[in-house]
């Protein structure tokens, strides 16, 4: 509600009603009207004069102090504000760095993963070719001394002893693979359990970064109003005169930053 | 090569290059920059002085303000002294020599932040330093500094102011900082030796004073040295009075109202009689044609310009000693350095500042 119309209810409320015969009976015959807009009119401008004139004398000075007091108040809170800031800058520059680090762990750990699974599956492939050959061979040398027997015929022979011993050799295959399927997962498995740890902080992390991010807005600097290095304008009064002191300035920091002058 | 930000109608966002000039003072460090901030902060940098209070305070180095605030769990230093590091660069620096040193590193670091950079922007600052630093303590404000730009550059403090304001040729200016108070003349070239006349009686010297005139006329009145600076940097003045200096300082832990006027007044004026003494030295020994107009052109800057009163001071013992003189107080005496050292950056042309990187 404005001032106006609490002034007006202020007013209502005070005045009451009374009707004509009622004062024609106290003996009134004629009365003044005063409109409630030209009150309040009265009164706001009875209110202005008076602190015009309160302004003038001591209570301008609570009142300058009063604005100092609020002015402070404000600079302080603006200080805080800024302090805040600071410390969420930092917040957000170690999660970076975090984020950072957990990203290159994880490629390391990520490159000794792939690279241990190319070194077994190499080894195996190796160890069965191996493997393979010899037991060719000893097949080979059953077949010879079968075909030296009466009565065998010999691809006959040569069959049923290949089933027979790859059907060994597959079983023995199988035992082995299990055994060393089992050694093998329990490093993919460590390294893969690592893996996901850190990815599972990389997310936490990234998380909390976005909640640092969302609490303030961060500052990302301000940019300067200038692309490129500017130099004196050649609009410049005293551009020569310039141009002189700045070498002058140049060439003492030359000197002191101990920089070899092009072509001296 | 006055390309200037909007090529791209991109708001000036895009890469670019950052002036900074630095008014690297005893008492404060004040930065204007090419992208519209200017910050101060008191040359203050304080470090916890124990894992307790690194864990309270949360941070490993507070500077300025805060510094001071949380001096009790910090152990503060002030690394300029009279206007230069104290640090003398020789082979027998002591470990607070070097502590002072790395101070200095962190408050210009933290200037330079203040002057909120972006990441992807060349930083080119220009600081501003006492005509009278020694070459190895120049170096150390080099080294200082290149860890937070790409290129940096010093130049004289009241040059720069004079520079500043575009008064190149003959004029005086006299920098009240809170070490030292520097005057110098101009004439259109880089200023030489003897055109820079450097004492020690600035604002400090006028903390001392103070603080020796209210323990000589205020009994039992317990104060600290950063409570006389606020009293003068409130109520400094030379001349006559505008206003009745009332005080309350702690008596016996009991805040007692203290007249201090004349007391304030006396302080402030140690200033007077060495600036005169100063500007008659740079007056007298100016080309006769050109002295008068040098007396005329009189630059009062820096934080100690601030004593209410004090050109009008400056101008009447010239009267009386120098037969005249105009001083003309600049209107921002705390970036009045700065301002200009950024001024010098911007017109640095660019193969100069490629050559310091």
């Amino acid at each position: 509600m404005g001032f106006k119309e609490s002034l007006k209810d202020a007013v209502r409320q005070m005045s009451f009603r009374t009707s004509l015969d009622s004062l024609k009976k106290k003996g009134v015959q004629q009365v003044s009207v005063l409109g409630i807009d030209r009150i309040i009119a009265l009164i706001e401008a009875a209110v202005h004069r008076s602190l015009k004139s309160r302004l003038v004398g001591v209570e301008r000075e609570a009142i300058a102090d009063a604005t100092k007091a609020e002015f402070l108040r404000l600079l302080r809170s603006n200080e805080d504000l800024q302090r805040q800031k600071s410390e969420i800058e930092q917040q957000r520059e170690r999660a970076e760095d975090e984020i950072d680090t957990l990203r290159r762990e994880i490629a390391q750990q990520s490159q000794a993963l792939q690279l241990k699974l190319e070194q077994d599956a190499l080894s195996v492939a190796t160890r069965y070719q191996g493997e393979n050959a010899a037991i060719a061979l000893k097949v080979a040398e059953v077949v010879k001394s079968l075909a030296q027997t009466p009565g065998a015929t010999l691809s006959t022979a040569e069959q049923r002893v290949m089933e027979l011993v790859m059907d060994v050799v597959s079983g023995e295959r199988q035992q082995a693979d299990t055994a060393r399927r089992a050694l093998h997962d329990r490093e993919v498995d460590n390294l893969q359990r690592r893996i996901k740890k850190l990815n599972d902080s990389l997310v936490t992390t990234e998380q909390r970064l976005q909640q640092v991010a969302a609490m303030k807005q961060v500052d990302g600097g301000i940019s300067s109003v200038y692309r490129e290095v500017q130099g004196v304008g050649s609009a410049d009064a005293q551009v020569e005169k310039k141009k002189e002191l700045m070498a002058g300035i140049f060439q003492a920091n030359l000197k002191l930053q101990k920089k070899a002058q092009p072509g001296a | 090569m006055s390309e200037t930000n909007d090529k791209d109608g991109t708001g000036g966002k895009n890469h670019g290059v950052l002036y900074i000039g630095m008014d690297l003072g005893t008492s404060r460090t004040s930065v204007s920059a090419s992208n519209g901030v200017r910050e101060t902060v008191y040359s203050m940098v304080g470090y916890p002085k124990d894992v307790v209070s690194q864990k309270l305070l949360k941070k490993d180095v507070l500077f300025g303000k805060e510094a001071l605030e949380k001096r009790l769990s910090l152990k503060v230093y002030k690394p300029l002294e009279k206007g230069v590091l104290k640090y003398t660069g020789d082979g027998s620096m002591d470990a607070e020599a070097k502590a002072n040193l790395k101070a200095a590193q962190d408050l210009i670091g933290e200037a330079i932040r203040l002057a909120k950079p972006r990441k992807d922007e060349l930083v080119y600052c220009v600081i501003g330093a006492p005509a009278e630093a020694s070459v190895k303590n120049r170096e150390a404000i080099i080294e200082a500094a290149r860890a937070h730009v790409d290129s940096v550059m010093l130049c004289s403090e009241p040059f720069s102011v004079a520079y500043g304001l575009d008064w190149l040729e003959d004029v005086l200016v006299i920098d009240i900082g809170a070490g030292t108070t520097d005057l110098c003349r101009m004439h259109g070239t880089m200023p030489e030796e003897a055109d820079q006349v450097m004492f020690d009686i600035a604002g400090d010297a006028v903390d001392a004073e103070l603080a020796k005139r209210i323990t000589e006329s205020c009994p039992g009145a317990q104060f600290t040295i950063q409570m006389v600076k606020d009293i003068k940097e409130r109520y400094g003045y030379v001349g006559d009075a505008a206003e009745r200096c009332m005080v309350d300082l702690p008596v016996d832990g009991k805040p007692t109202a203290f007249d201090l006027t004349e007391q304030v007044r006396a302080a402030c004026s140690i200033l007077i009689d060495p600036i005169v003494k100063g500007i008659h030295k740079l007056v007298a020994t100016f080309d006769p044609e050109f002295q008068t107009r040098l007396k005329n052109r009189v630059l009062l800057a820096g934080g100690g310009s601030m004593v209410k009163g004090l050109d009008s001071a400056v101008e009447k013992a010239m009267k009386e000693r120098l037969g005249g003189g105009k001083v003309i107080r600049i209107e921002e005496p705390i970036y009045g350095g700065a301002n200009g050292a950024l001024k010098i950056a911007h017109d640095m042309p660019a193969d100069f500042w490629e050559q310091l990187k």
